[in-house]
């Protein structure tokens, strides 16, 4: 497995998946800040983009010219194959650890 | 709805200009999507301030930065190193200028003569710099400065009062060390069969610690403590010592007696604001004055001529506070608003050289005003330098254009160009420094002997002074490249690889021709001044000056005794007359007295001089009234000849009725009576009015004998007026002058004005023609095709030539219409009205210096149009 996942990064990833069509920029950004009660600079988000495109785990298109964009384009990403694995891969490692230490994990109720 | 909101235009700009050529359009509308979401949930301001930080954020993220990376030509795009890229700048540089040999040759010529006169700015700025530093404590020194509020002039002296000393050292704790200088001790030093002209100073002891003159002989603590001790530089010392060692040897001062040497300065520096050659102590020259009958140098608050006062800032004192004591002492001192007023101003040693001019001052001076008009000619000569090569780099526009065209077709980018026309150029003007070096070093020598304080500068080419120049010369190649560069880094790709050049670029040559019209009109104004200024020069010499200034030899007596000079030179058979005067007449500035009339009503500076009775006839001045003087002395010694304008200014009425008037003198109370009216006559040089003139009977004191000759062998005669001299038993030589001579000497100014104007015009008008061959030689080339065409139609070649140079002539008349006028109005109305007896500009000098130019003009022009006009059409049309 190429390249190592970090946890920004693997958010980015299920955003990017989960928001399907409408995975650009600020959408990501709003998506993210959203879910997780948390804010985030869009230097970074892009940095951990062209990171991730870079390992190929995602590809990017432009798309129309906007009008609340100045009528700038987005630009819209979206998973490649590798991506889905490396996802797959993260989780599956996660499902490993979880079923091990489930015991140990168990909330007091 | 009111329009949409536009986020700030300044980081939007900032971050278009970083990121140039990469692609962040979808980073730029991310920014601006973020900017309108803000809008809405918070104040402009907010929103306003949240789009720099986002904007910055972005600049600086990985995100950014990879994608300039992966930009297309963008100069941070390429690995190669920065230095790789000049290089290759530099290489297509060299072979473009290779190729292009004649304008080439044609712009390192224009641009060589055009930074030489430049260059020797540089290297006179770079000296005069560099003036006075080697005084270790030159940052505490300062001196004090009199300025004399006379309501008029308000002249600012360098010299201050000699009381002043005594109050500032007693009254003032913080100005610390006070030195006093005078400068007037020059005088001939006796030691052996020795006789030397020495010059220097009379300097309190502390002159030795304050400044840094060190001694290489003797000890600074009491070299100049006791009277009549004198403290001699080693080159002198060396003229008058020869090999003997000068340290406590006796010599003689003529005028001022036996002086011991207590020590031996090293030589001062060249740049040294004070020059001397002896420097003895101030007590010596106040023990020397009492003995004199009449005190040379006054005591007084309103005289101050040649007396100096330096002082070194006591430890942690403050300026300001000697600032403050100096006004208030010239507050008290000068009380009387009504009569002789100043103010004293302190100025730091830093600030002499350069700095302001002021008068009387010390030792070489180099003031702002003289540095700001030469520079305003060097650039008036570079500058037409710098817009010939703009000119010609754009008129070979048609050449390049391919060129550039498919560089930037291949992916040149226009800052890329732009560098390497600028490179171009650079190299070029490096190229042309050889050039007006090796014109700098002939030049050189010539500059500094037109200066009058040339022993105090000298023009090295140290390495301060090229590095400077080898800025100056890449700034040149700035200042004359940016504008070509501009223009070809512009072009449109498409139509320049067409050959579609916008002709119209470069103000559609209305600039080009602007500026051929006053570079020419700029040489032609050069060559009417040399044309001028030679006129009012030989004017000067020819001018009838009311007295008879030929055959006359004047000899300097130098102590000889007048009596037994007359003798033995009457005995001479070329010798006609002799009479005797105080200094030559005509050639420099006599005395000056105050005269009052009796009844105090009017009263006058008038300038004397003192004769004996057969100077008049001698000179041929002519009486209007009254008698010349007699032959006994005694009666006449408070008579006086004066001239008309003296009765004028006076109001003493017609010439007889003034005979016999008296007038006085109220510095030493002396009452003078009239006993004739000389004519007026020129006594000044021609740039003077004829003012007040008085003669006064002296002849024992005469220094001159004005000696009249008949001879038809001069040298002969001037032998056996040296032998005659020999056996008078003078210890000087024998020093003897033609009259006319020494007034053509006086005259000297203009014959340096003559030789930098005419420097100039060469300059000018050598760039000029430059300039000119080379638009010319351009428009032909581009015109050849159709100079064919026309010939095989029947056109004869005077035609062709007329067609080709038509324009170029009415360049030149345009440049003599403005040319005439300008120049004519600057001399008559500025320059030549420092002179007083001054010519009228004549027709004939206008008239020559046109045809100079029109000749030049159009020798260059026609040379190339009579060329191409003559060429074979079979040739030039079949061409491609």
């Amino acid at each position: 497995m190429k390249g190592y996942l970090g946890e920004f990064e693997e958010l980015v990833l299920l955003t990017i998946a989960a928001l399907q069509a409408g995975a650009y920029g600020v959408g990501i950004k709003e998506d993210i800040e959203q879910r997780t009660d948390r804010e985030i600079s869009i230097g970074a988000l892009h940095a951990t983009i062209t990171r991730l495109e870079e390992k190929g785990f995602i590809e990017s298109w432009l798309g129309d010219p906007t009008l609340e964009r100045g009528g700038r384009r987005k630009r819209f990403f979206r998973l490649t194959q590798e991506g889905k694995m490396a996802l797959h891969h993260v989780k599956a490692l996660r499902d490993e650890l979880w079923r091990i230490s489930k015991i140990n994990l168990a909330l007091p109720q | 709805m009111s329009a949409v909101p536009r986020p700030p235009r300044l980081p939007e700009r900032i971050f278009r200009w970083y990121c140039s050529s990469a692609q962040v359009e979808d980073l730029m509308g991310d920014l601006e999507e973020i900017y309108r979401q803000d809008l809405t949930r918070m104040s402009a301001q907010q929103a306003r301030r949240r789009y720099w930080r986002n904007a910055t954020v972005l600049l600086v993220s990985y995100a950014v930065k990879r994608r300039k990376q992966h930009a297309a030509h963008h100069p941070l795009s390429s690995n190669t190193h920065p230095f790789m890229m000049l290089r290759s700048y530099f290489t297509i540089a060299a072979r473009s200028l290779a190729q292009q040999r004649f304008f080439t040759l044609l712009n390192i010529a224009g641009l060589s003569i055009g930074m030489s006169i430049s260059l020797l700015f540089i290297a006179m700025v770079t000296y005069i710099s560099q003036y006075d530093t080697f005084h270790v404590q030159r940052d505490r020194i300062y001196r004090v400065t009199t300025q004399v509020l006379d309501g008029d002039n308000n002249r600012e002296y360098a010299s201050a009062p000699l009381p002043l000393f005594e109050k500032l050292q007693q009254e003032c704790a913080a100005a610390g060390t006070v030195v006093r200088i005078q400068n007037q001790l020059a005088s001939n030093a006796r030691y052996k069969e020795n006789d030397v002209p020495l010059a220097g100073y009379f300097a309190d002891p502390a002159f030795l610690d304050v400044f840094t003159f060190p001694l290489v002989r003797g000890n600074p603590a009491t070299a100049l403590q006791k009277l009549n001790s004198l403290l001699i530089t080693e080159k002198a010392a060396r003229k008058l010592f020869r090999d003997e060692d000068p340290l406590g040897k006796i010599i003689t001062l003529k005028e001022y007696g036996e002086f011991e040497i207590t020590g031996v300065l090293r030589d001062h520096p060249k740049n040294s604001h004070m020059q001397f050659e002896v420097i003895t102590s101030y007590e010596t020259l106040l023990a020397w004055q009492k003995i004199q009958p009449k005190s040379l140098v006054g005591d007084s608050w309103s005289y101050f001529h040649g007396n100096y006062i330096y002082f070194r800032l006591a430890d942690q004192a403050q300026l300001a506070d000697v600032g403050h004591y100096l006004q208030k002492a010239a507050q008290s001192v000068y009380a009387r608003p009504d009569q002789y007023r100043a103010e004293f101003h302190i100025q730091s040693l830093n600030d002499i050289v350069p700095g302001p001019e002021l008068y009387n001052s010390i030792g070489p001076e180099w003031g702002y005003l003289s540095l700001y008009i030469f520079a305003a000619l060097c650039l008036l000569i570079l500058l037409p330098a710098c817009f010939n090569y703009t000119n010609l780099s754009i008129s070979r526009a048609l050449k390049r254009a391919k060129e550039i065209g498919l560089r930037k077709t291949m992916g040149g980018q226009r800052s890329q160009i732009f560098q390497q026309f600028l490179t171009e150029t650079v190299l070029i003007t490096l190229l042309a420094l050889v050039g007006a070096f090796g014109l700098f070093l002939v030049m050189r020598q010539e500059f500094l002997s037109m200066l009058v304080a040339s022993n105090a500068l000298e023009l090295n080419a140290d390495l301060p002074t090229i590095i400077c120049f080898i800025l100056f010369a890449t700034a040149v190649g700035f200042v004359a490249g940016i504008v070509p560069a501009a223009y070809f880094s512009k072009l449109n790709p498409v139509q320049a690889i067409r050959n579609i050049v916008p002709s119209g670029a470069w103000g559609s040559m209305f600039l080009r021709k602007c500026l051929m019209v006053f570079q020419f009109a700029l040489s032609l104004g050069f060559i009417m001044s040399v044309a001028i200024v030679l006129k009012q020069y030989r004017t000067s010499l020819t001018f009838d000056l009311g007295f008879d200034k030929a055959n006359i030899v004047d000899v300097q007596l130098q102590g000889v005794d007048p009596g037994r000079f007359r003798n033995e030179f009457s005995k001479l058979a070329a010798v006609q007359t002799i009479s005797l005067s105080g200094s030559v007449l005509g050639t420099s500035f006599p005395e000056t007295e105050y005269v009052v009339q009796p009844d105090q009503s009017d009263s006058t500076f008038a300038y004397s001089m003192r004769i004996d009775q057969h100077y008049l006839g001698n000179f041929g001045l002519q009486l209007v009234a009254g008698t010349n003087f007699g032959d006994a002395p005694g009666e006449q010694k408070n008579q006086i000849l004066v001239n008309e304008e003296f009765l004028r200014v006076l109001k003493l009425g017609t010439a007889i009725e003034a005979v016999g008037k008296t007038v006085t003198l109220p510095d030493n109370k002396e009452i003078l009576t009239i006993r004739g009216v000389v004519k007026d006559f020129y006594y000044l040089l021609l740039n003077e009015r004829i003012q007040s003139f008085f003669f006064r009977y002296d002849a024992e004191h005469a220094q001159v004998a004005n000696v009249r000759i008949v001879s038809n062998d001069i040298f002969q005669t001037f032998t056996d007026m040296e032998n005659t001299w020999k056996q008078l038993g003078a210890e000087a030589p024998f020093e003897a002058r033609f009259f006319e001579d020494e007034i053509a000497d006086s005259y000297v100014g203009y014959f340096s004005m003559v030789k930098i104007c005419s420097a100039l015009g060469v300059l000018a008008i050598s760039i000029s023609c430059l300039g000119l061959l080379g638009m010319v030689v351009y428009a032909t080339e581009n015109r050849i095709k159709e100079v064919g065409i026309r010939k095989i139609m029947g056109a004869s070649t005077a035609q062709l030539v007329m067609l080709l140079s038509k324009s170029y002539f009415r360049l030149l008349a345009l440049a003599v219409m403005i040319a005439v006028p300008c120049t004519y109005l600057l001399f008559d109305k500025v320059l030549l009205r420092i002179q007083y007896y001054r010519i009228d500009i004549g027709v004939a000098e206008i008239v020559v210096s046109i045809g100079l130019l029109l000749l030049l003009g159009l020798v260059t022009t026609l040379s190339q149009t009579w060329r191409a006009a003559r060429a074979n059409p079979a040739d030039t049309v079949r061409h491609e």
